[in-house]
């Protein structure tokens, strides 16, 4: 398990950093993707199929495709940006703030965190609960998320199509 | 798996060789079914689609290499081996090459949670729906990666249609699908197969036999040829518009590798199809000791391959729809249509007896169906003459 | 060496800290939405890695990963539209000319 967790982890963290440094926003979009499969093979590593499941449904099966559609109905569809200003005042404000809070979490986890190890081996949750808690105990923040979703909707819709009803 | 490790420990001669070697043989036995058999059909659709689509259009089809054309599809891939690659001089290396790749892999894992037989299923995943449609999605990058990295506008308009066409019927799709698991009860595609036995013949306890079953399989399999790009929804690869969409920029083996991503996705979703509607590896004599397993796979082949036959009917008779026609399709028809049939099937399970269910379905469903059709009805055309003279 | 908690924790505030970076450097819009769902993806790495590691008979940890999953996409569907809509408005994504509060 630990070997491979240093192996998806150095896949995340490389689709990660990919992702917020390339040029070219297609190329950012795909090395997001390869992060989200870093995520889901560590949930899939933890023991969470149905996260793991969700994670790839949702973030590169939705997700990552609006972003794909977003890009090819905004910019110039190569993808292809001005040249980079790195090492930039902006760059490297940004660097610095970044590297503070990492380095704060970093310190907060070694404080904390380090001590706790997997009691015994979890055995993967089954669905059946998950969906019995959802629509039991949970069913007020459940109805909450679907008045969210359709709000969300109807939100995007309204925000998209604005500007073309005027024009008419 | 565990059914093959069992099956090789009864065997007389293979029985008592040291565990590891039945467990790895056990492993390898899925993998190289998935892996051999599925490509080689995949094959052989390809020469059954064109002899299909030619006599359709009142062709032959392909006669010349072995007799009825047997061996065209080893001369094909032959010929795909030997021919030049060629990338475009101003594409994007990398993700060109990397498409075809990924268009072939997700379409491999969708056959790894497909019960062929009664615990006969490469992996059983309590969750294997949701891995179905989780790995369905992939192939649109593939698309999408393809027809970007090449540098064409043709290219990029298929790469553009997939992705709209991929997320819009993604939705119905889904919910088509999600009728099955409230009737079962379980995301498991065994716990759904072997939910669908029983009855007489092992036959009447389809799916497809209750009113939102049936509903459910069209739009289901409407939904899965969408996904797969299968003719009347193939705008992302529409030939006679632009020019075979993301794949134009592809020769030799990565053009194969695309033809094999897409076909394997299309056989997968019929397999899927059979599996949540047509009972799956269910059929008359599959419940017998010692050959019912055998019988079982042969009624999902059988099926598999009627599924088969229906997609390449349907590709020989139906023209491509127009892009704002698909639009309209699938959010003005096909969703409403889902969220009803799961309405409909929540009661049909509270309906007692089930003959009165099944009327009173059946007749929601109808009555839905004529209602939604008409309301999306095209205004009514003009009969028009059109005169040809010079 | 076995696995805990600590590992998951400092490599999903790694992650973090990689989204804040691109959040703060980028200038495109899509970017920026990115390193958004980055952080995200962080947070809720979290919650999976301390239901397995400290809660894994409670249901609790899933259920609020499923949320937060709701929330990003509902979050990024919007982000996308809004990005959208002000690339129709000032023919570009870039958040240092968004400047003018009128419309």
């Amino acid at each position: 398990m630990t070997t491979a967790f240093w192996i998806i982890t150095i896949v995340t963290l490389l689709g990660a950093l990919l992702a917020v440094t390339l040029r070219n926003l297609v190329h950012c979009v795909l090395s997001l993707i390869l992060f989200f499969l870093g995520i889901a093979g560590h949930y899939f590593l933890l023991r969470a199929d149905f996260f793991g499941t969700v994670q790839i449904l949702i973030y590169i099966g939705a997700v990552a495709v609006l972003i794909l559609f977003a890009i090819m109905l905004t910019r110039n569809v190569t993808g292809e940006e001005g040249p980079r200003e790195i090492l930039g005042m902006k760059w490297w404000s940004g660097a610095v703030i970044a590297a503070l809070v990492a380095g704060v979490l970093l310190h907060a986890v070694r404080r904390d965190a380090t001590a706790a190890v997997a009691s015994s081996a979890p055995k993967p949750l089954s669905v059946a609960d998950l969906g019995r808690a959802l629509v039991g105990d949970w069913v007020v923040p459940f109805e909450g998320m679907a008045v969210l979703l359709t709000a969300a909707l109807i939100g995007a819709v309204v925000i998209a199509l604005e500007e073309v009803q005027r024009r008419r | 798996m565990e059914a093959v490790y069992h099956f090789l420990r009864s065997l007389r001669w293979v029985g008592d060789w040291p565990q590891p070697v039945l467990w790895a043989l056990a492993f390898a036995v899925p993998i190289v079914f998935v892996v051999v058999v599925f490509p080689l059909i995949f094959a052989y659709t390809t020469l059954v689609e064109r002899k299909a689509l030619g006599r359709i259009q009142n062709r032959l089809g392909p006669n010349r290499v072995g007799r009825w054309g047997i061996l065209q599809p080893i001369a094909d891939g032959l010929k795909l081996l030997i021919k030049e690659d060629i990338v475009p001089a101003k594409a994007d290396r990398v993700v060109h090459t990397l498409a075809p790749v990924i268009a072939v892999i997700p379409s491999l894992m969708l056959f790894t949670v497909i019960p062929v037989g009664s615990g006969l299923i490469p992996v059983n995943l309590n969750i294997g729906l949701l891995f179905v449609f989780a790995i369905s999605t992939g192939s649109v990058l593939a698309l999408f990666m393809g027809g970007w990295a090449s540098r064409n506008k043709f290219s990029l308009l298929g790469a553009m249609r997939s992705v709209a066409q991929v997320v819009s019927y993604e939705v119905p799709m889904v919910l088509a699908a999600v009728v099955v698991v409230m009737a079962v009860g379980s995301l498991s595609t065994v716990d759904i197969a072997a939910a669908q036995a029983g009855g007489w013949a092992n036959v009447t306890n389809w799916f497809v036999f209750r009113p939102w079953g049936f509903v459910g399989l069209v739009l289901f399999l409407m939904g899965a040829m969408a996904e797969s790009a299968r003719t009347p929804f193939d705008l992302p690869e529409a030939e006679s518009e632009i020019i075979a969409g993301y794949h134009t920029e592809y020769s030799g083996f990565k053009f194969a590798l695309f033809q094999l991503g897409e076909y394997l996705a299309a056989i997968a979703m019929a397999g899927v199809t059979v599996t949540l509607f047509l009972g799956g590896y269910n059929g008359p004599g599959c419940e017998l000791p010692v050959v019912g397993k055998l019988i079982g796979m042969g009624w999902f082949f059988v099926k598999l391959f009627a599924m088969i036959a229906v997609i390449i009917w349907i590709r020989g008779t139906w023209p491509r729809i127009r892009v704002d026609q698909l639009m309209a399709f699938a959010w003005k028809l096909m969703l409403p249509m889902a969220i009803i049939n799961l309405i409909v099937a929540a009661l049909y399970h509270y309906i007692e007896p089930k003959l009165l269910a099944w009327v009173v379905s059946a007749g929601l469903l109808v009555l839905s169906w004529a209602t939604l059709s008409s309301l999306s009805a095209p205004p009514h055309l003009q009969k028009r003459t059109y005169r040809y003279w010079a | 060496m076995t696995l805990t908690l600590g590992h998951y924790l400092g490599m999903s505030a790694i992650l973090f800290a990689i989204g804040l970076a691109g959040a703060l450097t980028r200038r495109n819009a899509i970017n920026v939405l990115m390193s958004i769902e980055i952080m995200f993806n962080a947070g809720i790495l979290n919650l999976i890695a301390a239901w397995h590691f400290r809660y894994f008979e409670s249901l609790t940890p899933q259920l609020f990963a499923v949320f937060a999953v709701t929330i990003a996409a509902a979050e990024s569907a919007l982000g996308l539209a809004l990005v959208i809509a002000v690339y129709r408005h000032y023919r570009s994504v870039n958040v240092e000319e968004m400047t003018a509060l009128r419309g």
